[in-house]
């Protein structure tokens, strides 16, 4: 076995520790702990992903040399451990963006909780990422959970305390039903990792047997995860969780964590129930119902909101409903739409909520969007990002925004029924979000002399403005690059099968 | 066609230099910046040239999604629009170094009239329908800072009205693009059209849907009826010789891509005959009259002209939509014409602000007597316009109603001509009263207090060049309108 191979075991391992260590670690330790040990399985994540491009194949690993079907284990293929990267990559800009701001919004004694929870959260979702076990992904779901509910609570007012018991009830109702689905799988097929469960899956469909109870469980399986990563109409805890918390936690949460769940379903439609099934059954009809609704009433919902970080915060819910119509479609054209738009998403929304925070910074701390007048003048690099942000997430060309788009429609035009209901609602949401985007823009960067408010420039928040850049490019990145880009999500999907 | 990155020249140069200039560091002297714009501008014209009178090449970037390439392709079409572009753009380019001594901030301006015109090339030598929209997009989006220039709040203002009218517009044509690549298993543009018939079969009445759409969000950028509202209000904003290219040729993308997806994608068969023709064609003549009667009635002189361009554009939709190819080859005359007529025009208003600053028509008392050459331009432009012979509006309006009593059109044949001649009418009203004002500002006019007020060589030459070409253009039109009826003959 080459070296290489150990990484994702490595990666998890090191994240949860360096968790249990932080603890001890004094603030400022703790803190660069944290970005040493996103760099580390980052580059990690990366020697991994170029070593799998060169043997063109994934690998299963044992944890502790049991075989399967008593052993749990891992597995990485150039889809996960991309994934593993890009994860890496958006949660250090996020750290690295919300930096300065975290000093004021948790109290410097809560500092080292707060990496704890980050390390943790990184730990639980690279295990969601790489894990070929299903009660594994279980119980990494739940310590997602928590740690997700602890960066919300973090910043203590009484918002974020209701956002966190919000989030908190409806998140255990996601796992709950995930975890009924997943009882209720193991009763059928009697296994519990997932390429044992497929065959046995398999067996029983070609058989005829149990395919009610089977449906049943696709379906909780699909509701649990479509609660949890807030799909239209499961959303009502997400604008407040996102819009209350600190910028960093607001940025990962819709970023990352609901991504996370995401790619586990994913992982649970290729590898534990078999596409062709999933294609097959009805639940993805409501699905791709569910996605439509949640792309046009997240944008309403966004239009009507005059708090920039909740406007934010809505269009990720149209943003899910745009995923999850991919996974409607029921083809491989369509769930690589959905897979760019998770890496398209994540990159642009991480640098929305970051960019935000500089523009409510130089209005005296209000969020509403009327006081954000002439703020792109007072902060130049905050109100470039935003409109940035604000252009990829409209479908502007060069931007990443606009080729997930464009994969969109390749995949539903190739559809006979579903391709009128989601071209439509395509160019409907499209005009939406330009709507509530383009307000805000136009807003900030409407000539005003507030002589009240101070002037946030490059020189003196240095760490800031390179995030901003960074995400920039990597925006730009997806939006010129991303033929290489599609065709690793193919090479990862056929790996998967 | 042969494979040549050549194409890729005219389109990237003045982009990546335009963007040095934007991140650079102010020259040190004031010249250096007009000594480098103009230098990159008459470069890339020479590019521009070389591919417009060199054979047709193309050339594939890279692939945007599996089976969409970033594709480029030098054809008729595109060259007669890249010698448009290129004329008016090195003119006003040459024209601005004087003009933006007055202006704040020389150096973006210039910095985003070069990405501009590269961007501009690259549309029009767009091979395939995704890249002719990045490229439109990139326009919309780089040609903003043009129009909020002045940074007033009145421009950005108009900026941003601009940039919403056109991503608006932008979206309904992607909306089709996503049809048009179902039914036609290609983007590539096609003379008569790529519709593959076997999967359009059945599937008319939607397809007629998506080009009404296309057609009526490239009409935004083209100032059609009901999408006009941001051209009268951005292009005055902006500074003078950017409204002179915005009017004179960034309007034509627009039309360019209407030109695309009716003759290129669609195919005029597919469309004649059908309601998205009748619909389109009366949108049209109701803006060809309501722009002639809005500029009638409007007293600021850049705004008069804008609204001009809304009528004027509207001539070359009216003359596509006639699907006749007749009155394709008036519209791809008028397209020329009003080009270098609309661009002339405004410069000599921006001549007028820049060495007067008025801006309002009946401030123009006896300004023939202060600026004869400048003036002199304006009036033979204005005849142009008018479509008085042997000037060269003439000819073109000559085709557009020939094709219009050509075609069998039930009503469109006689009504169109007239509506044409009433607004020729009205533009003689709306232009000619700066001349004769200006030139006879009659009998309490103070002789004594004349001053000359001429501007230097550097702003006159492009305006004198501009109305002669406006002028010599419709006393020899032979060899254009040979070039141009036999583009129109290849589409039809």
């Amino acid at each position: 076995m080459n070296f290489v191979q150990n990484f994702p075991f490595f990666s998890i391992i090191l994240s949860m520790f360096s968790g249990i260590v932080s603890s001890v670690l004094p603030a400022r330790a703790a803190k660069w702990l944290n970005t040493i040990l996103i760099s580390v399985v980052g580059a990690m994540s990366a020697v991994l992903l170029v070593y799998l491009m060169g043997t063109g194949e994934s690998y299963v690993y044992w944890m502790g040399h049991f075989p399967a079907p008593w052993g749990n284990e891992i597995r990485a293929g150039v889809l996960e451990a991309g994934m593993a990267l890009f994860f890496c990559v958006i949660m250090l800009l996020s750290m690295t963006g919300g930096r300065k701001k975290l000093l004021g919004e948790v109290e410097y004694s809560k500092h080292n909780l707060y990496y704890i929870l980050v390390n943790l959260l990184l730990s639980s979702l690279l295990a969601l990422v790489y894990t070929n076990d299903l009660f594994t992904a279980y119980v990494f779901v739940e310590i997602n959970t928590i740690s997700a509910c602890g960066l919300i609570m973090i910043r203590q007012n009484g918002r974020t305390i209701e956002a966190a018991v919000r989030y908190m009830i409806m998140s255990l109702l996601g796992s709950g039903l995930f975890l009924i689905s997943l009882c209720m799988l193991y009763d059928l097929t009697g296994h519990l990792l997932m390429s044992n469960i497929k065959e046995s899956v398999a067996v029983l469909v070609s058989h005829h047997q149990y395919s009610v109870p089977l449906m049943t469980t696709i379906g909780l399986m699909c509701a649990g995860l479509a609660i949890k990563s807030a799909l239209f109409p499961f959303h009502s805890w997400l604008p407040d969780a996102y819009g209350y918390s600190t910028v960093s936690s607001a940025a990962m949460l819709s970023s990352l964590v609901s991504k996370g769940y995401i790619f586990l379903l994913i992982k649970i439609f290729y590898r534990v129930i078999g596409f062709e099934i999933i294609a097959e059954s009805k639940v993805i009809n409501v699905l791709f119902v569910f996605g439509l609704l949640g792309m046009i009433f997240g944008s309403l919902s966004a239009i009507r909101e005059n708090d920039i970080r909740r406007m934010i915060s809505f269009s990720s819910v149209a943003q899910i409903g745009y995923i999850y119509m991919g996974f409607g479609l029921g083809t491989e054209s369509g769930m690589t739409a959905s897979i760019f738009h998770i890496l398209s998403h994540a990159a642009t929304k991480s640098l929305l909520f970051i960019a935000a925070i500089g523009l409510t910074d130089v209005s005296k701390g209000s969020r509403q969007i009327v006081d954000l007048t002439g703020a792109g003048y007072r902060n130049k690099i905050a109100g470039f990002a935003f409109t940035v942000g604000s252009l990829s997430m409209v479908g502007v060309p060069m931007f990443s925004g606009f080729v997930s788009k464009l994969l969109f429609a390749e995949a539903s035009i190739g559809h006979t029924y579903k391709m009128l209901p989601a071209v439509i609602v395509l160019a409907i949401s499209t005009i939406l979000n330009a709507i509530y985007f383009m307000k805000t823009v136009i807003r900030i960067y409407v000539p005003e002399r507030r002589k009240d408010c101070e002037v946030i420039t490059i020189k003196n928040e240095k760490e800031y403005a390179v995030t901003l850049v960074c995400f920039i490019v990597l925006n730009v990145m997806l939006g010129m690059l991303s033929q290489p880009i599609v065709q690793w999500i193919h090479t990862g999907l056929s790996m998967f099968g | 066609m042969n494979e040549s990155v050549t194409i890729l020249f005219p389109i990237f140069f003045p982009i990546l230099m335009g963007v040095l200039l934007l991140v650079g560091k102010e020259p040190k002297k004031k010249a250096l910046l007009s000594r480098y714009t103009g230098g990159v501008l008459l470069l890339t014209a020479l590019m521009v040239l070389g591919l417009v009178w060199g054979k047709e090449v193309s050339f594939t970037m890279f692939f945007l999604t599996g089976r969409l390439p970033v594709y480029f392709r030098v054809d008729s079409i595109g060259k007669v629009f890249a010698f448009v572009v290129t004329v008016v753009w090195v003119l006003a380019g040459f024209f601005s170094f004087e003009y933006m001594k007055a202006e704040n901030a020389p150096r973006r301006f210039f910095g985003f009239y070069l990405i501009v015109y590269g961007i501009l090339i690259g549309l029009d030598f767009s091979g395939n329908m995704i890249t002719f929209y990045m490229f439109y997009e990139m326009m919309t989006l780089l040609s903003m800072p043009l129009v909020l220039h002045e940074r007033t709040k009145a421009a950005i203002m108009a900026g941003l009205k601009y940039m919403f009218y056109s991503f608006c517009g932008a979206y309904m044509v992607l909306f089709g693009l996503y049809f048009v690549y179902r039914y036609a298993n290609t983007l590539t543009f096609t003379a008569k059209g790529v519709l593959d018939a076997t999967l359009t079969a059945g599937n008319e009445k939607l397809l007629l849907v998506v080009a009404f759409f296309m057609l009526l969000g490239f009409s935004v950028k083209a100032g059609m009826f009901p999408f006009h509202g941001w051209l009268p209000v951005a292009h005055p904003e902006a500074p003078a010789p950017a409204s002179a290219v915005l009017s004179g040729v960034i309007v034509k993308g627009g039309v360019l891509g209407i030109i695309r997806v009716i003759f290129y994608l669609f195919g005029a068969d597919f469309l004649r005959g059908t309601w998205v023709q009748t619909t389109m064609l009366i949108l049209s003549l109701v803006t060809v009259f309501m722009g002639s009667m809005l500029a009638y009635l409007e007293k600021g002189m850049k705004k008069r002209l804008a609204y001009s361009t809304v009528s004027q554009v509207s001539y070359i939709l009216f003359g596509l939509f006639l699907l006749d190819p007749v009155s394709l080859t008036g519209s791809l005359l008028h397209v020329v014409f009003h080009a270098f007529i609309k661009c002339g025009l405004f410069l000599c208003a921006g001549a007028i602000i820049f060495r007067t600053g008025k801006r309002r028509v009946d401030e123009l008392t006896g300004i023939g007597k202060e600026m004869p050459v400048t003036i002199w331009c304006f009036t033979l432009c204005s005849l142009a316009l008018i479509g008085i012979p042997p000037a060269s509006g003439f000819i073109s309006k000559w085709y557009l109603c020939e094709g219009a009593l050509h075609t069998k059109t039930a009503v469109f044949s006689w009504l169109g001509p007239v509506i044409l001649l009433i607004s020729a009418l009205l533009t003689a009203g709306y232009l000619l009263p700066v001349t004769i004002k200006g030139f006879f500002p009659g009998e309490d006019y103070d002789y004594a207090a004349l001053v000359k007020k001429e501007p230097v060589k550097l702003m006159l030459v492009p305006m004198v060049i501009l109305a002669a070409l406006a002028f010599v253009l419709g006393i020899v039109p032979e060899g254009l309108i040979r070039q141009l009826s036999a583009i129109a003959g290849q589409l039809m």
